[in-house]
């Protein structure tokens, strides 16, 4: 088995009484797709939240690279290589569609803000990623993701849809070596939704590690090399999409549990 | 890009003017008013910083213009050192004091930061009151010493006492306070700041250490007002605490605003508006016998948020039609 680039070992979060991720563990080798399913309030954007920073765990280790990441700050985990996007989208609504990635393409590892102030003081426009190599840098992106020729609109007056690729664009910018996508396809009509899984597959045959959380289960059983599955904050399966369609345990928890359409 | 010939020919043009103006109106007291005007340039700019392009509003920006000028006075007063050494230095202290009140901006935002700002600038305001030893308390300090001369020659040395040479002084700094807002708006600096403006979960998760760069905005911009400070000290040559009062910060605010917050040159066009039209309609107190700027600058808030979301410079930005539905 290779080595695994991320690994969650007894990941728990309660907030409150109510324990939202109970316990988990997985490994996620470099290169692959991992796709993260589970009923609604199954705690798949908590575990994503946990991962990036956004919660620290209650107990248990996040393992990337050497090093435990639980616990960091969200901007020093980007930093380590681990890109996400949001459920709700988070798209800068009053900056242009260009500047939302290039903003992503700003180096900002080895450079505290204030040293980035400097550099701003002291270099030319094209030096910095705000000047022309940012701006064709930028622009690839956004042609990867076919949003180029909303260049100079402001994400405000895009569409739902758009900005959801627009938010993988600014994770990309990041150059990142992990992805996370949070359900990267709701709100999406079926031909968006292919649309979406062919240029997942594009993103990841670059080498870019995915953990997807989907809803949509045409898009995360066509995608996944691998699926786990939660429930109630307890991981409950993890396999082949084909064993995923077959194993009890996850049919019941969406179709004997609480009502679910997505099933 | 066609237009760059008659870009530059303005821009040349607008900066003819701007030295010749005090040629141009001989009358002292609106000289003084251009004065004014240069100092309100830089603090509105510094604060068009933190509200404008970083989201942090900022309701106490009167403790770092206090700050600046009480620092630059005391350091003349008390231990004879130059107004000119005392103007970055006045900055320096004003921008320790960013540090301050940058901590708490690390986690509260909107409203619960802009009650803490005030908060910070009424505390200073007290301490100026009542630390009579010091600071006088609200007799405020006088005899503040003016800006040193430059002395050439014997017999050949120019003064900045009068309002035509100081004035000279201010438009030199504001003129680079300018130039420092450009570059540091223009750049992946100023991107880091609008990305966090524009949402502060979205900008950490593209490596956006937001802790760090409120601490840093609010260095940079306390910098620049407490250096504004120390000007008008050095101006005016007597300063009282009126000068860390809301209603200073309210000044700030509106010229800002109605200038159009969150653009380069916002700052300028409010400040010099309100500055000339809060003078122009003083003579209306004779009536009403109350501070009238305060009317005027809630009618223009009110004017410009109903409006010109964008104010006066947001008017004339407007390269792309608008599209159904969106706004300004």
């Amino acid at each position: 088995m290779a080595k695994a680039i991320l690994q969650g070992i007894d990941i728990t979060r309660w907030f409150g009484g109510l324990c939202a991720v109970k316990k988990v563990n997985f490994s996620i080798e470099a290169g692959e797709i991992i796709g993260l399913i589970g009923p609604n309030g199954a705690g798949k954007t908590t575990l994503i939240n946990l991962i990036t920073g956004y919660y620290t765990p209650n107990s248990g280790r996040i393992l990337y690279g050497d090093g435990n990441i639980a616990g960091l700050k969200p901007h020093t985990i980007n930093k380590l290589g681990i890109a996400r996007t949001f459920q709700i989208v988070r798209v800068f609504p009053r900056l242009t569609v260009l500047d939302n990635v290039r903003s992503g393409l700003v180096d900002r590892r080895e450079r505290p803000p204030w040293r980035v102030a400097f550099d701003s003081i002291t270099k030319g426009p094209d030096g910095q990623m705000t000047g022309r190599a940012g701006e064709k840098r930028a622009l690839e992106l956004l042609e990867s993701v076919g949003l180029s020729g909303y260049r100079d609109e402001r994400a405000e007056n895009l569409p739902f849809a758009y900005c959801k690729r627009l938010e993988i664009a600014r994770a990309l910018a990041t150059k990142p070596r992990i992805l996370l996508l949070d359900e990267p396809s709701s709100g999406l009509n079926p031909r968006e939704q292919n649309d979406q899984i062919a240029m997942i597959r594009k993103i990841n045959s670059q080498g870019i590690t995915i953990l997807i959380v989907e809803h949509v289960m045409k898009v995360i059983m066509d995608i996944s090399h691998r699926i786990l599955v939660l429930h109630y904050g307890e991981k409950i399966a993890e396999g082949k999409p084909e064993e995923i369609y077959k194993n009890e345990k996850v049919v019941e928890a969406y179709l004997g549990g609480e009502a679910s359409a997505h099933g | 890009m066609n237009h760059k010939p008659l870009k530059s020919v303005s821009v040349i043009l607008g900066i003819l003017v701007v030295l010749a103006l005090p040629f141009i109106i001989r009358d002292r007291y609106f000289q003084h008013l251009l004065v004014l005007s240069g100092i309100f340039i830089i603090l509105t700019s510094s604060w068009n910083l933190l509200a404008g392009y970083s989201g942090l509003l900022n309701l106490g920006h009167a403790a770092f213009f206090g700050i600046g000028g009480y620092s630059s006075a005391l350091l003349a007063l008390k231990l004879g050192i130059s107004p000119w050494i005392g103007l970055p230095l006045g900055g320096l202290i004003a921008s320790l004091f960013g540090i301050l009140i940058g901590i708490p901006s690390f986690r509260l935002s909107g409203p619960y930061l802009a009650i803490t700002t005030i908060g910070f600038s009424e505390i200073l305001r007290l301490v100026a009151m009542n630390w009579v030893d010091l600071t006088r308390g609200s007799l405020g300090l006088y005899g503040i010493p003016p800006l040193t001369p430059f002395k050439f020659s014997e017999g050949l040395s120019i003064k900045f006492v009068s309002e035509q040479n100081f004035y000279y002084v201010v438009i030199v700094f504001a003129a680079l306070t300018l130039g420092l807002m450009k570059k540091l708006i223009h750049s992946e600096f100023g991107i880091s700041l609008k990305s966090m403006r524009e949402d502060e979960m979205g900008s950490e998760s593209i490596g956006i250490d937001t802790s760090g760069y409120k601490l840093t905005v609010f260095m940079i911009s306390a910098f620049l007002a407490g250096f504004a400070g120390a000007l008008y000290a050095h101006y005016i040559r007597l300063i009282s605490p009126e000068m860390l009062t809301l209603g200073e910060t309210f000044t700030v605010l509106t010229m800002a605003m109605v200038g159009g917050l969150g653009t380069l040159f916002g700052p300028v066009v409010g400040a010099v508006l309100l500055t000339f039209l809060s003078e122009g309609l003083r003579f209306l107190e004779d009536y009403v016998k109350i501070d009238i700027r305060f009317i005027i600058y809630g009618a223009l808030l009110m004017a410009t948020v109903l409006f010109m979301r964008n104010g006066i410079v947001g008017l004339f930005q407007r390269k792309t039609p608008l599209k159904k539905g969106s706004e300004g």
